[in-house]
Order: structure tokens, then C-alpha cells, then sequence
């Protein structure tokens, strides 16, 4: 049977009305998705929380807050940071100096890193020493 | 001899019961919320930014295709928003804008539009687009990657990166009430299992989704897990960890259950689910890939015409050369 002419109209009017919510849906959510990433775009805090260091040898996730905050090994920022910044308030990130490439009397980056984790570790005696608990990912 | 199976058809005219694809759209959206408003509670405006653009750049990309192929307006059905809502569930709180972007074009356009609009893509448009980024944009998907910078008070290493890579005894690191409230990291959506389990029942007790499809989907994940977990202990988690962990929960009530890539008779549907439980844990225990639902379902997204070739028989008998 045949819709009526009311019938029809109010179907007609429904599929209307769910167009213009679906308008108005996706104008609000782009407006807010645009504020949202343009406000507030992503910030790196002041102190890593982890880092991810790519390697071939499997991936390490260091977690820089478990070993620098009093909670966790609790080291100080001078054990593994050798260097400071120019007005001497915050320690220099390893990657500012040590690159992928040994350059002149620079080690490169694996290489400070292998020094510098797997000494502290071996002393610790508690700490991992086998390559694939770091290199894990 | 008469069959009290038979279904009884009355004469026309018929009443319409009043449902509409909008209406279930907006249904599966409200089911979603739980598990999306822990996710934007944890991550704050990133996971609000991501969300947002997703849902209105996959509205307009439908709109976009529609205005292209000379087709009317079918934004107002509400599918597109709601694939653009699952594809932001997926993706981690970081992720840049242009992936947002790109990720909705390749669900609506490719996923969708290009086989003729809802009802005719043969795999899952959000998947689709996820699958592509994660072969594409693999550190972006990385959750341990994509995360470095938050911290909540819970172990932030995603879990099945911790047991493909430590074993069974990562486990133990985690805590399964935990797990189910929303203490892990993952996608923006996918975390927060008693939220998806909740809005799954839902969708279940509205008739959106077949119950067959995730039950089997999640009994066979359970029990694939328990058998590789028997097999060796250290090694495999046990299969509570696989259930609450990664894309399995979205999956179960979300994903696998789409309509038009998943199948409608009774015992296809329990094959697809059963199948896509069995992949997912082959993929997570054995596969290179971290988490296997996404691939999982898109190879028996594939599978489902098949599938549902197992029907049953006509009434009748068949005459050749009539």
C-alpha cells in the first residue's frame, strides 16, 4: 500500500531532521577536534618520563622516572648526566653530544649508552644485565 | 505434515516498527560511551582532539563521495560518524592530525564508498584504515611508542608488547581488576573493558549486534589462550590476560560484529567469531604482529561470504532443467 501524503511528509520531515543533526554534529566536532589540537598540542615534559630507543638489537624503553625519581632507584641526575646546560640548571640530554655516528673523540650514542647503563647495572648487582631485558621491544 | 518452525507471514499492509539506521548508529554510539569517556578522562583534550576530528572528518568524507558520485546526502544515517568513532577508538591519544585525517578517508572512501556505501563493503571500514596505518605509520601505532609521555600511576607498558616480548611473567605486572577498569595504556577507546563489556550487552539487548558473533569471538580466544597457556606456562599468558588486554573487547562487541562484513545465518556466525578468536591469539602468541584482532577480523571479514554459504536447506525439492 501506499504511504499516505502525511505519511510521506513525515518521513521526508525525519530524514530532514537527521540531516541537520548530522550538519550540525559534524561542524561542532570539527570546530572542537581543530580547538583541541591547536590549544593543546602535545608537550613533552620538562623531565622524560620514558624514552623509546630504537634499535636493530630490539627496542629499549627506558624509564627514566623509575630511575631518577626518589620512589623509584632514585639515581641523581649526575650519575648518567655528565653535561649541563648553558645556565647550569638542568643536565643536557645525551643525544645533544652523542649521535648516531662516533664523531672525532665522541662515542656515539649506542655505544655511551652501553657504557653507561651496563656499568651502573653490573655494579648494582640487582639490576638486568642480559641484552634481551632492555632490548625487549 | 505441517512444521511449527514455519514462519507465519501476515498480509500487507504492514506497520513499521520504527527503527532506522540512524537510531542504531546513535545507539552504538551511546554503547561506546563509557569506554570513550574514560579514555578523554585519562588523556585529557588529545584524546578529545583525536575523537572529535575523526568523527566529523568521516562525516565529511561521506558527504564528500556522496556530492562526487552524484548520491543523496546519506550522512544523516549516522554510519559514518560512527565509523569515524570506532576508528578513533582505536587510535592512541597522540596521534597526529593529518593521521586522523587520512585514516577516515581511507575507512569512509575506501573502506566504504568505493563499494557502493553501507551495506556493501565487504570488510570493516575502521579496520580497513587502522590495518593501513599500522603498516604504514608502525612507531605512531606503537602504543609504548606513542605514550612515552604519560604517566597514570599504572604500569604504562602495553601489555601484549610486555608478554610477546617477557613471556608469561609479565603478567604478574598487571592487575586484572585493573585491566578492567581502564589501567593500561592502549587506544583512546579500547581500555576500558567494563565499559565496552557494559555498552556490548547493551547493543546486544537492543538487537544491534548478534550476541553469536562475540560470544564465540571471546569463548574462543579464551580457549585458544588456555590451550597455548597449558601448553607452556612461562611463555603464554593465561586467557583472562587475552580477553581484557588489546583491541579483544572492541572487537568482540564492536568490530567483528559490523553487518554488512559479518555473517547473518546462526552457525556462520559462530564459525566467523570462533575463527577471528583463534587468528587473534595465533597472531598475538606466534605472529609477528603485537595484537592480532585487527588482522584477525579483516581475514575473516574476507572468509564471510563463504561462510555464509552454510545456510539452510530450502523447503522443497529442486527441479533440474525445469
Amino acid at each position: 500500500m501506499d504511504l499516505t501524503l502525511d505519511q510521506r511528509r513525515e518521513t521526508n520531515m525525519e530524514l530532514k531532521t537527521e540531516k541537520t543533526v548530522a550538519y550540525c554534529l559534524a561542524a561542532i566536532l570539527l570546530v572542537v577536534g581543530v580547538v583541541c589540537y591547536a590549544a593543546f598540542p602535545q608537550k613533552k615534559p620538562e623531565d622524560p618520563i620514558r624514552i623509546m630507543l630504537k634499535s636493530a638489537g630490539g627496542t629499549v624503553l627506558f624509564d627514566h622516572k623509575e630511575h631518577a625519581s626518589e620512589d623509584g632507584y632514585g639515581l641523581d641526575c649526575t650519575e648518567c648526566h655528565h653535561m649541563w646546560e648553558n645556565d647550569g640548571t638542568k643536565p643536557e640530554a645525551c643525544t645533544e653530544c652523542h649521535t648516531a655516528e662516533a664523531e672525532d673523540d665522541m662515542p656515539k650514542l649506542s655505544d655511551a649508552f652501553h657504557k653507561q647503563c651496563i656499568s651502573c647495572h653490573e655494579d648494582d648487582g640487582t639490576a638486568p644485565v642480559e641484552c634481551s631485558v632492555c632490548h625487549a621491544f | 505434515m505441517p512444521d511449527e518452525k514455519l514462519f507465519i507471514g501476515s498480509h500487507a499492509p504492514y506497520w513499521h516498527n520504527g527503527s532506522s539506521i540512524s537510531a542504531k548508529s546513535y545507539d552504538t554510539m551511546l554503547a561506546a560511551l563509557p569506554a570513550v569517556v574514560l579514555g578523554i578522562s585519562q588523556y585529557g583534550a588529545p584524546a578529545l582532539g583525536v575523537l572529535a576530528l575523526s568523527v566529523s572528518c568521516a562525516m565529511i568524507w561521506e558527504l564528500i563521495m556522496n556530492v562526487a558520485m552524484k548520491r543523496p546526502a546519506s550522512i544523516g544515517d549516522g554510519n559514518a560518524a560512527v565509523i569515524g568513532l570506532l576508528f578513533a577508538m582505536l587510535m592512541p591519544a597522540t596521534a597526529p592530525w593529518w593521521a586522523v585525517v587520512v585514516g577516515t578517508f581511507v575507512a569512509v572512501v575506501i573502506g566504504k564508498q568505493i563499494f557502493g556505501g553501507i551495506g556493501c563493503n565487504p570488510l570493516n571500514p575502521a579496520l580497513v584504515a587502522i590495518a593501513i596505518l599500522m603498516l604504514s605509520w608502525e612507531s605512531m601505532m606503537d602504543f609504548n611508542d606513542a605514550l612515552v609521555n604519560y604517566d597514570f600511576g599504572f604500569n604504562m607498558i602495553y601489555p601484549l608488547a610486555a608478554i610477546k616480548s617477557f613471556g608469561a611473567s609479565a603478567v604478574s605486572d598487571y592487575n586484572t581488576v585493573g585491566l578492567l577498569m581502564g589501567q593500561q595504556p592502549g587506544g583512546i577507546g579500547t581500555t576500558f573493558g567494563l565499559g565496552l563489556i557494559i555498552g556490548g550487552l547493551y547493543l546486544i539487548l537492543r538487537g544491534h549486534i548478534r550476541w553469536e558473533i562475540s560470544l564465540s569471538f571471546l569463548a574462543s580466544v579464551f580457549v585458544t589462550a588456555l590451550l597455548f597457556n597449558l601448553s607452556d606456562p612461562d611463555k603464554y599468558a593465561n586467557p583472562v590476560f587475552h580477553l581484557l588486554t588489546g583491541y579483544t573487547l572492541i572487537g568482540a562487541f564492536f568490530l567483528a560484529t559490523e553487518d554488512s562484513s559479518s555473517p547473518v545465518n546462526f552457525f556462520p556466525m559462530l564459525l566467523y567469531g570462533a575463527f577471528a578468536g583463534i587468528l587473534t591469539v595465533l597472531i598475538r602468541n606466534i605472529g609477528a604482529f603485537v595484537d592480532g584482532v585487527v588482522f584477525a577480523i579483516l581475514m575473516m571479514n574476507v572468509a564471510n561470504p563463504l561462510l555464509d554459504k552454510i545456510r539452510p536447506k530450502a523447503m522443497g525439492k529442486g527441479i533440474k532443467h525445469a
